[in-house]
């Protein structure tokens, strides 16, 4: 009996008793309104006003020096802008205000940053070292030209022929490098500070692919 | 982390930091955290872009990272982001406790986020030296900083520190000590290039001093709006007892002897009428104060505690009271706190004991529910009789959730007057920049001494309807301003409370 009259409250929505103890009449249905609410319905009550004493306008004040002092600041990014080419009398301050900003980088305690956000030169070196003993071929060869270079040590001749050798693989891992930071250049737009630094991604976008395949068992 | 914290926290960001940053902000606030390459992929910015805006949310430590074995991911601070709008009010603080040399130096501080000591006070040095109303000198600078850093205002910055294998570092907060600067290299360092200067202890702004003033002033302010001036000063020295023994955010204070506060307050010599009646106002304190102070012994002629808990939820009562008001009027506001000192009541009984008409006090009832100001409870009675099982509903009101809903309601109307302004002052960009060079041309004319005509010349070159347009907007951006500052103080009182847990 219970569980009966407690799945009939259940499935129907409120009973007229309910309604009226809720304060709804019969009558006082109103019609269903369609239109969306108002996007910005007027206030039922005014706002209170605003106490502006001197402790609120010395506040204002500092904020507003605070939003200057930052805007000037390198730590506002901007884009750089594309010119539509059409030259203007006013391109040339404008230019000089940009000048002026651009030579400027963020004044950071670095050794608290990431690398990757450090602008710093010289990384690169080591990861291309890094790369060159990691690689098993290019070990592999290596060993084989100092091996030929051991057993041929007596020709004078073939030695010329296999520094030749090493001089073109230098050249070729040059090349690769080269490969690898083009891409790097194009993201890069015209600041130079960074352009030799960071590691352009491409390692972490190979892992992935690897992942992509599916796991090495 | 709700969607108005990373609506305002990005319009926060782009009035501050302009667009780009609060795109790659928004990005972490909605990720969580990321590394730069997805960032690339997914605000599809240019990487040199991308790395300057993570150099200035790490610098303004609104963001950390974390590095893993392969790449460093980069988390948003969201509370620190709002801390921004409260720069002025730290400030203001300084200013008022410390007087204007303490300001300049916070000022620096906060606009470098961090830097050595040696520098912060030269570059102020450098930046005053030609005013001769403020008047500064190095010597008075040096103590101030020290001062500063004494009271915990300024505190040093953690220290990266390498771990194995990885070659981000890991910062590690340190703890402050009080720094010996020696004038003469000071002085050195003014004299020559800054850059050359090698000190490495680098000092921050401690927010959550600040903080801790800030509370301080909001109890003390109440219990002198509620008793008087004098029962305001017993709550500070009580204030400063508790500073003594117990962490500062500690919910409730070790007891005080009642002896140890008569002898501060007989140190006290402007106030005879406090000195005398110690003990009736720390009754009147207990009794009517709000519940900030608890007597919980008869030890040492009574001790008292500060229960600094209770006292921020009171705040938040008050606050949420105000809200209540000031949305649904004082009848709502009736039935608000007939309810919350009720805990559970039924409907019927708010209409008996708020003694409004029956329609009325339904409408507001549900009119506050709707803006989830109250909650509902449907209580079944178990196995009636009748056919039609009768529900109660026990109405009642869930502070920490309101507590919620109010902040809510504060961030939107955050953004919404930051946008207001951001609109307003892009709309009225022209005239006000026009303004701000007329203003300047003026400054420097009146500077070089120039006769008074060629000022008037230079003066009306804004007419009289630019004038007009002009003033009216300032207005309004002052309005906004004053509104922004008003939302941040809710904004404190709420976080108060949150900072203690349940």
């Amino acid at each position: 009996m219970a569980g009966r009259g407690r799945g009939k409250v259940s499935s129907s929505s409120l009973t007229h008793d309910q309604l009226q103890a809720l304060g709804i009449n019969r009558g006082d249905n109103t019609p269903q309104v369609l239109a969306p609410p108002p996007l910005f319905p007027k206030l039922e009550a005014k706002p209170l006003p605003l106490n502006c004493d001197a402790a609120t306008d010395y506040m204002v004040i500092v904020k507003d020096q605070f939003i200057e002092y930052l805007h000037e600041s390198p730590a506002y990014v901007k884009a750089n802008t594309r010119t539509d080419g059409i030259e203007r009398y006013s391109d040339k301050y404008k230019l000089l205000a940009l000048d002026a900003k651009k030579g400027k980088i963020l004044n950071c305690i670095w050794d608290n940053m990431p690398p990757e956000l450090r602008p710093h030169a010289g990384r690169v070196c080591v990861t291309a070292r890094k790369r060159k003993l990691n690689d098993p071929t290019d070990i592999a060869k290596r060993l084989q030209t100092l091996e030929k270079k051991e057993t041929q040590e007596s020709a004078d001749v073939d030695m010329e022929t296999t520094e030749a050798n090493i001089k073109k693989e230098n050249e070729d891992n040059e090349e690769e490098l080269e490969d690898e930071q083009e891409p790097e250049e194009e993201i890069d737009d015209g600041t130079d500070y960074a352009n030799n630094y960071f590691d352009n991604g491409e390692d972490y976008e190979d892992e992935d692919d690897n992942l992509d395949d599916g796991p090495v068992y | 982390m709700s969607h108005q914290l990373g609506r305002i926290v990005s319009q926060i960001l782009h009035r501050y930091f302009g667009e780009i940053v609060q795109n790659v902000g928004y990005d972490l606030f909605i990720y969580g955290s990321k590394s730069i390459n997805m960032i690339v992929k997914t605000t599809g910015l240019p990487r040199t872009r991308i790395v300057d805006s993570l150099r200035t949310l790490l610098k303004f430590d609104l963001a950390t990272f974390e590095s893993t074995d392969v790449f460093v991911n980069y988390k948003l601070l969201p509370e620190n982001i709002l801390l921004l709008i409260r720069y002025p009010r730290y400030l203001l603080q300084m200013k008022s406790k410390y007087g204007s040399e303490a300001e300049m130096l916070v000022e620096e501080l906060l606009q470098q986020a961090s830097c050595s000591a040696t520098v912060l006070i030269v570059t102020v040095m450098n930046k005053y030296k030609d005013d001769k109303e403020k008047n500064i000198n190095m010597i008075n600078l040096k103590d101030t900083f020290i001062s500063l850093v004494t009271a915990g205002y300024i505190q040093q910055a953690p220290v990266a520190e390498l771990n194995e294998g990885s070659e981000a570092p890991i910062l590690v907060p340190v703890e402050t000590k009080v720094p010996e600067l020696d004038l003469r290299d000071l002085m050195q360092a003014m004299a020559n290039n800054l850059a050359d200067v090698k000190d490495n202890t680098y000092w921050k702004v401690n927010y959550d001093r600040f903080h801790l003033d800030f509370r301080d002033d909001l109890m003390i302010k109440a219990i002198t709006r509620r008793i008087d001036e004098n029962a305001g000063e017993l709550m500070r020295l009580l204030l400063e007892q508790m500073y003594l023994t117990m962490a500062p955010w500690a919910a409730e204070s070790c007891p005080v002897p009642a002896v140890e506060l008569r002898e501060s307050a007989r140190r006290l010599a402007d106030r005879p009428l406090l000195q005398q009646h110690v003990d009736q106002y720390l009754r009147v304190i207990e009794e009517s104060g709000g519940e900030f102070v608890r007597r919980c012994g008869d030890a040492g002629g009574g001790q008292y505690a500060v229960c600094a808990r209770r006292a921020a939820e009171r705040l938040l009562e008050a606050l949420l009271d105000h809200c209540v008001t000031e949305r649904l009027g004082s009848k709502a506001h009736r039935i608000f706190r007939l309810i919350r000192s009720k805990k559970y009541i039924e409907e019927e009984d708010i209409q008996k004991n708020a003694m409004l008409p029956n329609k009325e006090c339904k409408e507001l009832t549900y009119k506050l529910l709707e803006e989830h100001f109250i909650s509902v409870q449907p209580m079944r009675k178990a196995a009636s009789a009748g056919g039609t099982a009768k529900a109660i509903y026990l109405y009642h009101v869930k502070i920490h959730e309101v507590a919620h809903t109010v902040r809510e309601m504060c961030y939107r109307a955050l953004h919404n007057v930051i946008s207001v302004g951001a609109h307003m002052r892009q709309s009225h960009a022209r005239l006000l920049d026009k303004q701000r060079r007329v203003r300047s041309i003026v400054h420097g004319m009146r500077v070089r001494g120039e006769p008074q005509d060629n000022i008037d010349d230079v003066l009306e070159t804004l007419t009289p309807p630019e004038l007009a347009a002009v003033s009216a907007a300032e207005a309004k951006l002052r309005t906004l301003a004053a509104a922004e500052i008003e939302l941040d103080r809710a904004l404190f009182i709420l976080t108060c409370y949150f900072a203690y847990p349940r």
